[in-house]
């Protein structure tokens, strides 16, 4: 399979600055997916930098730690994109591209997936500060996904 | 977003990945993900492609519950119209 290297083009995109050291893991956490899709509540959750046009825009450039939350029966038109670092052309004429917001409704309406959660999550990527992000946003993205009953993410990077 | 998958993972709530960046993916190792061969900014399908964008969440949401090894990544079948872009790759 061929594929792109991100590791060699983020370095060569930055060659005077010392390497960028990806996180490494050698083992992942685990837990079992207990309920049937179809008795799921799914919760979308998007790094592209999308937001509701009436909500505050990411940081467009790198270290926003912050998250949107965006009601799942909101208007796809409604939505827009703030971030530099992925061509995002495609995806702000079809934002579904990189946050398929319509596309859970019809599969929860469908009966493919149990329910959708009141609303989905964005954010921003390239955030470097790792320390803040796992003790400030992370914890309190997770307290939203367990009071609002999310069975499972769906994760969907840009 | 791995570093979240694994996170949201760790609190107990089960979570599936779409990636279309195979090499970063199996460095972090979120607990499950569905490789999209795609160009960035594309993660869940092509533009105006419902047909494209739905079979992407139904394989990745309708198999998640068949993986069983934490870190899989499982590559979808799915191919980007116009090649070049992968020909430096």
């Amino acid at each position: 399979m061929k594929y792109v290297k991100y590791v060699d083009v983020t370095r060569a995109m930055f060659p005077d600055q010392p390497p960028y050291q990806w996180t490494e893991n050698v083992s992942a956490p685990w837990t079992p997916i207990a309920k049937p899709l179809s008795q799921s509540r799914v919760a979308l959750i998007s790094s592209g930098g999308v937001y509701r046009k009436d909500q505050p825009p990411f940081k467009p450039d790198k270290n926003d730690l912050t998250f949107r939350e965006i009601p799942a029966d909101t208007d796809a038109g409604d939505l827009r994109i703030s971030h530099d670092h992925y061509d995002h052309s495609d995806a702000e004429k079809d934002v579904n591209c990189v946050f398929p917001i319509e596309r859970m409704r019809e599969l929860a309406a469908d009966g493919f997936i149990g329910s959708l959660p009141e609303v989905h999550f964005t954010f921003m990527g390239r955030i470097f500060r790792k320390t803040q992000l796992l003790n400030e946003m992370i914890p309190g993205l997770i307290a939203r996904l367990k009071a609002l009953g999310v069975d499972l993410a769906f994760l969907v990077p840009a | 977003m791995g570093l979240i998958a694994r996170a949201v993972e760790e609190a107990g709530i089960p979570t599936v990945s779409l990636s279309s960046a195979y090499d970063l993916t199996a460095l972090v190792k979120p607990p499950r993900t569905f490789f999209v061969n795609y160009p960035l900014g594309h993660t869940s399908g092509k533009p105006f492609d419902r047909q494209n964008q739905t079979a992407i969440l139904k394989e990745a949401l309708g198999k998640a519950g068949e993986i069983t090894e934490p870190g899989a990544i499982v590559a979808l079948p799915y191919v980007w119209d116009d090649l070049t872009w992968l020909a430096g790759a």
